[in-house]
């Protein structure tokens, strides 16, 4: 099951034209930026954008900023949000049971392809960004990236690092992912499921402004998505990226099981 | 399975789940029952005990501040989040960690260096006694040696034990002696091992909310690392060297006035050897620092928009929870700066004090 | 090879399907039979684990439904109301998706899936995606998916929907072949002629319930009763007093135990006999006397 729906995801040109799209923004950040050599103020703007200026090799983890707080869960929301609902829509999963795919089997399956989906994301995101950075932005020293602490990291620890970020920003749409697989096996219609995700993301990140929900905050499913800049400090501060990761695995444990319980037993009456 | 087999299954795993945090907050706390005293004795004698960690401190004081102050209105105002390496008094590392950046205060004996991410800029500077306020001195072991230097046993209380960066720490309430301070009480939490402080709490007089809190989320007792607090300048960053360190520091070197040897009763510091004063102690603690009218006018007007602002004969005065701030003189004037944890009329006070008894160098 | 026992389901306050007891033995083409709304696509996906049941049980090539879907559901060709393919993909990538979820290996994979093409006449369908079929292409693709890894057992839920009378008439003789190599076909429709014309076995199930379930020999066997029409009604009635049951404008049913007796007797009389047969019904007035009007119809109360 896992292998078909990989092969749908890879064969479908749909995928293919949101990476782009999501690829877009980050290589027009940098074009732009490459052109005019205007920085964001400092303090202000996505992480690690005014240091990519000196340092192209940078780059890639700026562009994760970039598409991490609202690109990728839109993309992640709709894709996952497919995943049930749009077997349902196009009268296609009852066929999928009837084959036999088990039930709990076609939601793992249906998480997967979604994961692979962000993987790839991140990878053609980070490879673009990789080439633009170097090509279009500052070209610092070859031997020595700087990290948040003010210390230097070597070629290796800066990619070590590039892709322990990448692996969290993976994990950080895992949460995502499984919210909208959630709703997914509850509505009728795709969108429904997409548009419940993006409510749940646009609450989180209103509540997180907000001083008197600074109870709620740490559980808050947006709260350690940007967390990901604690690995550039020296030493490396595990402590929110730790959390982050320990909160993707509860929301994936919550409404994975949510998942589970209602579609294992749902009537598919479409 | 039954649906209400899997639905009972998965809610109990979900219950089960958030519940965990809550449990774990809720197991009892482990208090050794030392005597107030004793434990005063061992926080006042771990003062230069090293220590690393994690700190959050959370300020509620709505300081009107002007381009002048740095970002002293934020320290005591909002939430600052620093990691910090603590090997002694002249040799230490505290980051203030932004979202996006890090500010770093790297110390050793020949001063302070000033690190900046987002503007890639390196600052050093001597390290002046007369200073504005700065991430360092928000750490719970700095609040707790400046309120603790002339606290005694009578002062103290004991109050409960609380977890405290996963340690059962005791907790003391120090009330002031003087009835010139503004502060009700403040509560500290330490480690009972090092005496290292790991939690302060600030309530201001007539206050039933803390003002101030500043505590370890996580926290080592060990001697860090000579290399984790040692800095050297990254490729291509900015470098420049600052003789002066803030707004009050050129005051202290510049400005050609000597304030009193006492303000309202409180005795100047030893370390106040220029233009700026440091009285009182503990608790009860002012500074005065002398404005320029560029620096005195802005100041004013953010004064007197601040709620629960009074205009008296000498100036103008607001208190702000437990910081009570004084600026004397009028529109078009330069004037005294008075702040600190003294009362309001111990503030006009020391305006009278000031403004009558500075003498003026040649 | 369908077994229900008790078969119950309810949503909210509906009942659905009410206490059905089917049974499908090996070899039947098993019609369906019930209007719309009478709850045949419900129970068909109760048998298929697709829906669940309230209460009572399904076994189906004998075990038991959802329990053993694993086990059963292989051996199982469905076509369930409509056909469902991925749009975007051609029928030959969808049957390739469906072969690869099956136990079947990759190596025969595109001879199979050839083969079901060509055996309800889509042999010749290009790469074009199935959006762009027409609803009979789709309703062939359907059964292509049933089709595929020779199932032991059919269940075809309106399976000529959509199709012209050709198309009908060519799904009818795949079916009927399908059944002579030894596949047993449960088919649901709520068209008579289609039923009569395939069906051994016949289900009528009307607002839920089961109302008639037997083999269509049986239903349609002849009365005992005999059927003559005559010009000279009102002779024929005196002559036979006694053993009419029924008189018609032009006809009249008689309970006799000798035809050939009863023709004498009449040819002797001089009544003009013009027809003279053994009563018979149809299965349209089986299920007619044995439901009450389609659920779809709503009268003025």
């Amino acid at each position: 099951m896992i292998a078909v729906e990989l092969h749908q995801l890879l064969r479908s040109r749909r995928t293919w034209v949101t990476i782009l799209m999501i690829d877009s923004l980050p290589t027009l950040v940098a074009v732009l930026l490459g052109v005019t050599e205007v920085g964001p103020r400092p303090g202000t703007g996505p992480a690690f954008l005014s240091a990519v200026l000196t340092d192209g090799t940078l780059f890639p983890l700026a562009a994760i900023a970039i598409v991490l707080p609202l690109f990728m869960p839109i993309a992640v929301s709709i894709v996952a949000g497919e995943s049930i609902a749009g077997e349902a829509q196009q009268g296609t999963l009852r066929y999928l049971l009837v084959r036999p795919v088990a039930r709990t089997r076609l939601l793992v399956a249906k998480l997967v392809s979604v994961m692979v989906f962000v993987l790839l994301t991140l990878a053609v995101v980070a490879a673009t960004a990789y080439v633009t950075g170097t090509l279009l932005l500052g070209d610092a020293p070859v031997a020595a990236t700087t990290t948040v602490s003010g210390t230097t990291l070597t070629q290796q620890e800066l990619i070590l690092r590039t892709l322990l970020a990448l692996a969290y920003a993976m994990l950080s749409m895992f949460g995502v992912a499984s919210i909208a697989l959630c709703l997914s096996t509850f509505v009728d219609a795709p969108l429904g499921a997409a548009l419940g995700t993006l409510a749940v993301l646009v609450a989180s990140t209103l509540l997180l402004t907000l001083d008197a929900a600074d109870s709620i905050a740490p559980y808050l499913l947006t709260r350690y998505w940007l967390a990901f800049v604690d690995l550039f400090r020296d030493p490396i501060l595990w402590r929110d990226v730790v959390r982050g990761a320990l909160l993707q695995v509860v929301y994936v444990a919550v409404f994975l099981g949510i998942a589970w319980a209602n579609f294992a037993t749902k009537d598919v009456k479409d | 399975m039954t649906p209400m087999g899997r639905w009972s299954i998965v809610v109990a795993g979900i219950a089960a789940l958030l519940a965990a945090p809550f449990a774990l907050r809720a197991l009892p706390v482990d208090d050794a029952g030392t005597d107030a005293a004793a434990l005063l004795t061992q926080v006042q004698e771990a003062e230069d005990h090293p220590y690393s960690g994690y700190v959050e401190s959370q300020g509620t004081l709505q300081l009107p501040v002007t381009d002048g102050f740095t970002d002293v209105g934020a320290l005591l105002g909002e939430e600052t989040r620093m990691r910090v390496w603590w090997r002694g008094e002249d040799r230490w590392r505290v980051d203030k960690l932004l979202t996006t950046g890090e500010v770093d205060l790297v110390h050793d004996d020949r001063g302070t260096t000033r690190w900046r991410y987002a503007q890639d800029d390196v600052q050093r500077s001597p390290d002046p006694d007369i200073r504005l306020p700065r991430t360092a001195d928000l750490l719970p072991p700095s609040v707790a040696r400046m309120l603790l230097d002339d606290v005694d046993a009578e002062d103290v209380e004991r109050i409960e034990a609380r977890r405290v960066a996963g340690i059962d720490a005791p907790g003391l309430r120090l009330s002031p002696a003087s009835e010139q301070s503004s502060i009700e009480h403040v509560d500290l939490w330490a480690d009972p091992d090092s005496g290292v402080p790991l939690r302060v709490a600030v309530v201001g007089k007539g206050a039933r909310t803390v003002a101030f809190t500043s505590e370890f989320r996580e926290f080592s007792a060990a001697t860090p690392s000579a290399g984790s607090v040692a800095f050297r300048a990254p490729p291509g960053a900015e470098v420049s060297f600052d003789d002066v360190l803030d707004i009050a520091d050129a005051a202290n070197q510049y400005a050609p006035l000597v304030p009193p040897a006492s303000l309202a009763g409180l005795a100047k510091g030893p370390q106040a050897d220029g233009a700026v004063g440091v009285y009182g102690a503990g608790m009860t603690r002012l500074l005065a620092v002398p404005l320029r009218d560029q620096d005195a006018g802005p100041l004013r007007e953010q004064l007197a928009r601040t709620p629960g602002v009074r205009e008296v004969r000498r100036g103008t005065v607001v208190a702000l929870g437990p910081l009570g701030v004084m600026l004397t003189g009028g529109e078009g004037d330069g004037g005294w700066l008075l702040a600190g944890t003294v009362t309001g009329d111990t503030l006009v006070t020391a305006a009278r004090d000031v403004t009558t008894g500075t003498l003026v160098r040649r | 090879m369908i077994r229900t026992h008790g078969l119950t389901k309810r949503y909210g306050g509906i009942l659905a399907v009410d206490d059905v007891d089917l049974d499908v033995r090996e070899g039947d083409v098993y019609g369906f039979l019930g209007a719309n709304g009478s709850g045949k696509t419900t129970t068909v996906r109760m048998l298929l684990g697709l829906v669940l049941a309230t209460s009572g049980t399904a076994e189906v090539l004998g075990e038991a439904m959802p329990r053993h879907a694993g086990r059963v559901l292989p051996e199982v060709g469905a076509l369930v109301e409509s056909p469902g393919a991925y749009p975007r993909l051609s029928g030959r990538a969808n049957l390739r998706v469906h072969d690869a979820l099956g136990r079947g290996r990759r190596s025969g994979r595109a001879g199979r899936v050839d083969d079901v093409l060509d055996r309800v006449g889509l042999g010749g369908v290009d790469e074009r995606p199935v959006a762009s079929y027409s609803l009979g292409m789709r309703q062939r693709l359907g059964l292509a998916h049933a089709l595929l890894g020779h199932p032991r057992l059919l269940v075809l839920d309106e399976p000529t929907n959509g199709l012209d009378p050709q198309g009908i008439h060519e799904i009818r003789d795949l079916l009927l072949e399908l059944h002579a190599g030894g596949t047993t076909i449960f088919l649901s429709s709520h068209l008579l002629a289609e039923i009569e014309q395939l069906a051994t076995r016949v289900g009528v199930l009307d607002r839920g319930r089961l109302v008639i379930e037997d083999d269509l020999a049986t239903l349609t066997r002849p009365t005992g009763r005999t059927y003559l029409r005559t010009r000279d009604v009102d002779r024929a009635r005196a002559l036979l007093d006694g053993q009419v049951e029924h008189v018609g404008e032009d006809h009249l049913l008689v309970r006799v135990d000798d035809v050939a007796e009863l023709n004498a007797l009449l040819v002797r009389d001089g009544v003009r006999v013009t027809e003279l047969a053994p009563e018979r019904r149809t299965l349209e007035d089986v299920v007619l006397a044995a439901t009450v009007a389609g659920s779809d119809r709503i009268e003025r109360g």
